[in-house]
């Protein structure tokens, strides 16, 4: 779960880090009361909140030079979209001056079989045309060796004082991203300043949602960003389904990341197109797991046709089979329903269908066919 | 033969008293599995489907001989449970659970690893060798004993081409299910090595996915001269970038991480890679025949 600028820099602040002092508005406030009591030095930062990458090339970092342009800044900042997303505050901060941009992050590499810390002596917007950061594979946290970073570095930044403070930082991200269950933390720019400092001018840090459990305010991070979702979104969210909305026809109600991208695949090879990927297999394999699921497909007027696609190894298919005979009977859309079913107890699946007149297919192509053939016949709302 | 898992080792099966775990004691012992032991702390002395409970791991080895694990406990609870069944000397542990942070699952391979202990998790079906015994909750007709390897990213989508090669008549040496997240108990480079090394496997279905580096190990292995025959499916072609689907680790963030760049990596490796589901069963094939080809041209 990615984390908001503002929010990353608390946590690298509360890890003993330099950043900016900022100043955050959120979008209801505007700029209202929020700065009545706060007296800035111009010229400032003044940067939207979003999730997404790639602000600083679509505009969303702006200077300010004067309270008028500040104000400007602020009310353009929360008029624009970024990626489809408006920005939920906006941060202001000291335009600090730079010596030098560096990048710096720690992530999780599968070969690194754990974390890994990448570094390049020139950072900023243009990180990645530039040649790939050095590498330095950690594994778990522990296994963090000044030295061995100081190899990697060696000829990478030559300049020795700066080069220790940086691993001094690193050695310090890698024992707090394991502490707070981070998967990324990056700092582009970690800026140099001309008096010597290293200071956290941007802060990307994703948690780890799993780790919900022992993290309160990663629970609380996660309940918001539900809360924030449209009403039929949250309740498929609440039941531990996992969406992406893609932009085809053919909704796919599946089971399995994989089954669910290789169901997605097929629709496309039989000249259809899927409207989403929807993986239900961490929720409940009840009715209550898959009602939700349903009605924000039927909802959807891009969808004129639902898939159903499950491959069950500790699923119990009669179980899905029963919940897609009660969700049959209470709902209200004529949208069409294809159902393949298979896996652990598939034999009890026809009986269970054919009670609401329906009927499994046996291989995943043929039901895959249908449901590319019934959308592109065509499904015409009820009046 | 067949790797990591036959008919001798002898398993435990660590949360017995939970549903999956008691659902699996039945399961798995019908398969074939040689299920010695429960493990539930506080229900020690206590019987489950016919298999004595133990309070601790050791004590279960101890009295039982077990030298494996299947772990069927809540995800705050696998890291320690794991770390238990390692340091109490199995060989081999399996846990199937998703949701498992990243970070335990670190600590988890640094500290299997510093026992020499193989690993399969998380978030897995586990592991199967047709015919002898299974570990996990794959269901059982997909798979019939054979000489094809297989290895995959995703659970459901193993028993889907698993079943294809079944009916094709593509039996299976080892089905591993090496997880969908980005730190594996076993990764595809360590799951090729062991393919490559048992004499009852003829060549290796890898099933992948977009995003993650296990891709780069298999054509690593594809390209070499003493290779097994290597067969190959990539899903999530019709995934848009930057979206993670599902498994933490399937997000296209870079070019390699795409569909094109991992098929055709694999291509020029010599891996006989599907063009969709449905060709699964038909690339195993033309990879086993291609090195009957070889074998007879160079025989003369």
């Amino acid at each position: 779960m990615l984390m908001l600028e503002h929010e990353g820099k608390q946590l690298l602040r509360s890890w003993g880090l330099e950043v900016p002092a900022g100043i955050v508005i959120d979008a209801r406030d505007r700029l209202g009361g929020a700065l009545a009591g706060d007296a800035i030095a111009f010229p400032v930062a003044v940067k939207a909140q979003v999730s997404g990458g790639g602000r600083g090339k679509a505009g969303g970092v702006v200077r300010a030079e004067s309270a008028d342009e500040l104000s400007r800044a602020v009310e353009r900042l929360f008029e624009a979209r970024f990626s489809d997303e408006k920005p939920s505050a906006v941060l202001i901060e000291p335009w600090l001056p730079i010596e030098r941009e560096l990048y710096l992050s720690v992530t999780i590499d599968s070969r690194a079989g754990g974390m890994v810390v990448l570094y390049a002596p020139q950072g900023g917007v243009e990180i990645e045309s530039g040649p790939p950061p050095a590498r330095y594979p950690v594994g778990r946290a522990s296994n963090f060796r000044v030295h061995r970073m100081r190899q990697v570095l060696a000829t990478v930044e030559t300049d020795y004082e700066l080069r220790e403070k940086v691993i001094s930082i690193a050695q310090g991200l890698v024992r707090a991203a394991a502490n707070h269950d981070c998967t990324t933390v990056e700092i582009n720019p970690l800026v140099k300043t001309p008096d010597g400092k290293l200071v956290a001018v941007d802060a990307k840090i994703v948690r780890d949602e799993w780790a919900a459990f022992r993290h309160r305010d990663i629970h609380d991070a996660r309940q918001k960003l539900i809360a924030r979702q449209p009403k039929l979104l949250r309740e498929c969210l609440e039941m531990q389904h996992m969406y992406v909305r893609l932009d085809g026809d053919v909704g796919l109600i599946s089971g399995g990341a994989g089954m669910t991208m290789a169901a997605m695949d097929l629709i496309e090879e039989f000249g259809g197109r899927p409207a989403c990927f929807l993986d239900c297999s961490p929720g409940p394999t009840s009715t209550r797991g898959y009602r939700p699921a349903f009605a924000m497909l039927d909802a959807d007027p891009r969808v004129r046709v639902i898939l159903v696609s499950v491959f069950g190894g500790g699923t119990q298919m009669q179980r899905v089979a029963n919940a897609m005979r009660e969700i049959a009977k209470e709902r209200t859309s004529t949208k069409p329903v294809v159902y393949r079913l298979d896996g652990t107890n598939v034999d009890q699946v026809p009986p269970i269908l054919a009670e609401i007149g329906a009927r499994n297919h046996d291989r995943l192509e043929d039901a895959v066919a249908e449901a590319v053939r019934l959308a592109r016949e065509g499904y015409e709302h009820p009046a | 033969m067949s790797i990591l898992l036959d008919q001798t080792n002898r398993v435990l099966i660590q949360g017995i008293t939970g549903h999956m775990g008691r659902f699996a004691a039945t399961d798995l012992g019908k398969y074939g599995t040689r299920i010695v032991a429960g493990v539930s702390p506080g229900r020690g002395g206590t019987v489950v489907e016919d298999v004595p409970v133990f309070d601790d791991v050791g004590s279960a080895c101890r009295e039982t001989g077990a030298d494996t694990s299947v772990v069927f406990v809540p995800p705050a609870a696998v890291l320690g449970a794991v770390v238990e069944a390692v340091e109490a000397g199995c060989r081999l542990v399996v846990a199937t659970a998703d949701e498992l942070p990243v970070q335990d699952a670190i600590e988890i391979r640094a500290v299997a690893r510093a026992n020499g202990a193989a690993f399969v998790g998380p978030n897995t079906p586990g592991i199967i060798s047709p015919g002898k015994a299974k570990l996990g909750f794959m269901p059982s007709f997909c798979y019939r004993q054979g000489g094809i390897g297989v290895i995959s990213r995703s659970g459901s989508l193993s028993y889907e081409c698993c079943k294809r090669l079944t009916l094709a008549g593509l039996g299976q040496s080892t089905v591993i299910g090496i997880g969908g997240d980005p730190v594996k108990g076993t990764t595809a480079a360590e799951a090729l090595a062991l393919f490559h090394d048992d004499p009852e496997t003829e060549a290796v279905l890898y099933l992948g996915e977009i995003g993650g580096a296990e891709e780069d190990a298999v054509a690593e292995y594809a390209g070499r001269g003493d290779a097994k025959p290597v067969a190959a499916l990539i899903v999530g072609r019709t995934a848009p970038p930057g979206k993670r689907m599902g498994h933490a680790g399937a997000l296209i963030g870079s070019i390699a991480d795409s569909y094109q760049a991992k098929a055709s990596l694999l291509r020029d490796a010599g891996t006989h890679v599907a063009s969709g589901l449905t060709e699964v069963a038909a690339v195993v094939q033309s990879a086993l025949q291609s090195q009957r080809d070889a074998l007879r041209a160079a025989t003369g």
